[in-house]
């Protein structure tokens, strides 16, 4: 049993059907307890200053942990990955690389589901049960979602945590659903949270480490958080090819916006923080989500390095909370 | 007595104001500021306002011992600790200084300080949104600061011109003074440099300021000083351009009116 690590959200039904662990390297370097020493690891290996932190932090992280496989998206996610995969090979580990089709294309993805499941000698039906297996979990998250907007008893945070975990299930699914089974018994003694302004979250998860913490403390809180959800696999269907192709994230902006549009209705949103990754090209999405979704007051927020929320960005959001908080006392 | 202070990257302003007027408007370089009158202490950094006195020219030692009310806001602001003060955004203090120096409650402000540059947009006295600059500081007041020091000219002189630009790169405070050196080499005229600058800070704010439509158009901070900047603005947008009366302490001065 092996530690297989990916850089994006892939079908990891395939990996655990093998008996691997499928790992996030995105969630283990942002859990890491020092973050910022892997983004510096990997300069003095010499990623540049003015390069996305979080490629820095999947290389340093990958090498740190001593992972011998990555499958690396390669479409569907940014290009920067393209040489990361080969900066990895060239220092021993082994690429399998993932592509989910511009398209959306069926059949396509349904080749890269099926490559991917003969790289790992998996029986197309071990797939079928491995999925059932980590649906039932996603449904409990799903669940905490629903609590988070719904019943106002979940934090903006935890939303993003039990959300984003599900993207590898922290490698071991019977534990995180232990997890799981805990929080949502704990939230019976909670009374709900009935904040003055509702934000939404959209784009990549935010590598600032006090983010929602600080937005709780200014009187507002993430009732939603875009791609986190995704991870989450929030459309339900029993065909695996299916469930990957409504999965909005890798497949461009618009289905995107149509999502995010149908959440801010239904969950009362009362504005948008767009989060981009500095030196990303999503930053260049920001024009086309302000075009088209103009319904509610958007904050384009920029984050570097895993570490705290600096002065700046601080003002900004508290800026952006007051400004809602005054809208709404205007239109009640 | 209510005394205003607006802790800007460059510069402190302080206000006091009786009500109905002004008695002193004041203000003091920031890392001065810190390093004088700043003591740190545990819940940041202390500030008293009694030191202030001998820079005081017409506020009378009382005042800084029993005010009424005292306002701050800015950069830094949550960690700054001096007894009773009330604590304001930057972008309440901006628009409530605009409506009391411009008598307007619908208009964009545009406040282009050191190194922050906000974009806000008002309608009938309430913000409707806003943009604020992040990270970097280029094409601020520092880089206006930082190129006037080059080519040995005073601000106000450098704010004189806006005709027959020279392309400028970099609005970068730190780059920008090899690009311009670069540029005296290559034999240009002062005037034209002085344009070119200026032409940068306008081609920085200009995209943002564009994201609003309004037919009032509020320029503020220390850039709202230079006459080429706001002619810029009005030759590209075909509107007017109100400075008020005091751009630099607009902010100081929204911490202490009432609206």
């Amino acid at each position: 049993m092996g530690k297989i690590g990916f850089t994006t959200t892939i079908p990891i039904e395939v990996i655990f059907a093998s008996g691997n662990i499928p790992l996030d390297l995105n969630n283990i370097f942002i859990n890491d307890k020092d973050s910022m020493s892997l983004v510096r690891n990997a300069e003095i290996k010499g990623f540049p200053r003015n390069m996305c932190g979080w490629i820095k932090g999947l290389y340093a992280v990958a090498k740190k942990h001593k992972i011998k496989e990555v499958i690396a998206v390669t479409q569907g996610d940014c290009s920067n990955t393209y040489a990361l995969m080969e900066i990895l090979q060239m220092d021993g580990v082994k690429i399998i690389p993932f592509a989910y089709p511009y398209n959306r294309d069926k059949d396509l993805l349904r080749l890269q589901i099926n490559k991917l499941r003969k790289t790992f000698k998996v029986k197309e039906r071990d797939v079928i049960e491995s999925k059932k297996r980590l649906d039932k979990i996603r449904e409990k998250v799903h669940r905490i979602d629903r609590m988070t907007w719904e019943d106002n008893l979940v934090s903006g945070f935890e939303n993003h945590l039990y959300l984003v975990s599900t993207s590898d299930m922290n490698g071991d699914p019977k534990k995180f659903e232990k997890d799981i089974d805990n929080f949502i018994s704990s939230l019976r003694k909670r009374r709900p949270n009935n904040v003055e302004v509702r934000l939404g979250f959209i784009g990549v998860p935010p590598i600032f480490t006090n983010l929602y913490e600080f937005i709780e403390a200014k009187g507002g809180r993430v009732v939603f958080n875009e791609t986190q959800r995704q991870f989450a696999m929030p459309y339900r269907t029993d065909d695996i090819v299916e469930q990957y192709r409504l999965y909005t994230y890798p497949y461009g902006i618009f289905g995107r916006i149509r999502d995010i549009e149908e959440q801010v209705r239904i969950r009362e949103i009362h504005g948008l923080i767009h989060y981009v990754q500095a030196f990303c090209y999503r930053q260049l999405e920001d024009l086309i989500i302000r075009s088209k979704e103009n319904k509610i007051p958007i904050l384009t927020l920029e984050g570097d390095h895993p570490i705290e929320l600096d002065a700046r960005s601080k003002i900004r959001i508290e800026g952006f909370i007051e400004m809602l908080k005054n809208k709404n006392k205007r239109n009640n | 007595m209510r005394i205003g202070i607006d802790l800007g990257s460059r510069e402190i302003k302080l206000v006091f104001y009786n009500g109905k007027d002004f008695i002193e408007m004041k203000k003091y370089e920031t890392v001065e500021f810190y390093k004088r009158f700043g003591k740190k202490g545990k819940k940041g950094i202390r500030i008293d306002l009694v030191d202030f006195h001998s820079f005081l020219e017409n506020v009378p030692i009382e005042i800084l011992k029993n005010y009424d009310k005292l306002v701050i806001t800015g950069y830094g602001r949550n960690n700054l600790n001096i007894e009773n003060a009330e604590i304001i955004s930057e972008i309440n203090a901006h628009v409530k200084g605009a409506r009391y120096q411009t008598g307007l409650s619908s208009f964009t402000l545009t406040d282009l300080g050191g190194q922050d540059s906000k974009v806000i947009f008002v309608k009938e006295g309430y913000v409707v949104d806003f943009i604020m600059n992040d990270k970097c500081a280029a094409g601020g007041g520092r880089y206006l600061d930082n190129m006037a020091r080059i080519l040995g000219i005073t601000l106000d002189k450098l704010g004189e011109y806006y005709k027959n630009p020279v392309q400028i790169n970099s609005t970068c405070a730190t780059f920008g003074e090899s690009e311009m050196l670069g540029k005296l080499m290559e034999g240009y005229k002062v005037e034209e440099l002085c344009a070119g600058i200026n032409e940068a800070v306008f081609n920085r704010i200009f995209p943002i300021m564009n994201r609003f439509e309004s037919d009032k158009l509020i320029l503020c901070g220390g850039v709202a000083k230079n006459g080429a900047i706001k002619k810029m603005i009005e030759l590209n947008t075909g509107r007017e351009v109100i400075v008020p009366r005091y751009p630099q302490f607009n902010g100081a001065i929204g911490c202490v009116v009432d609206f």
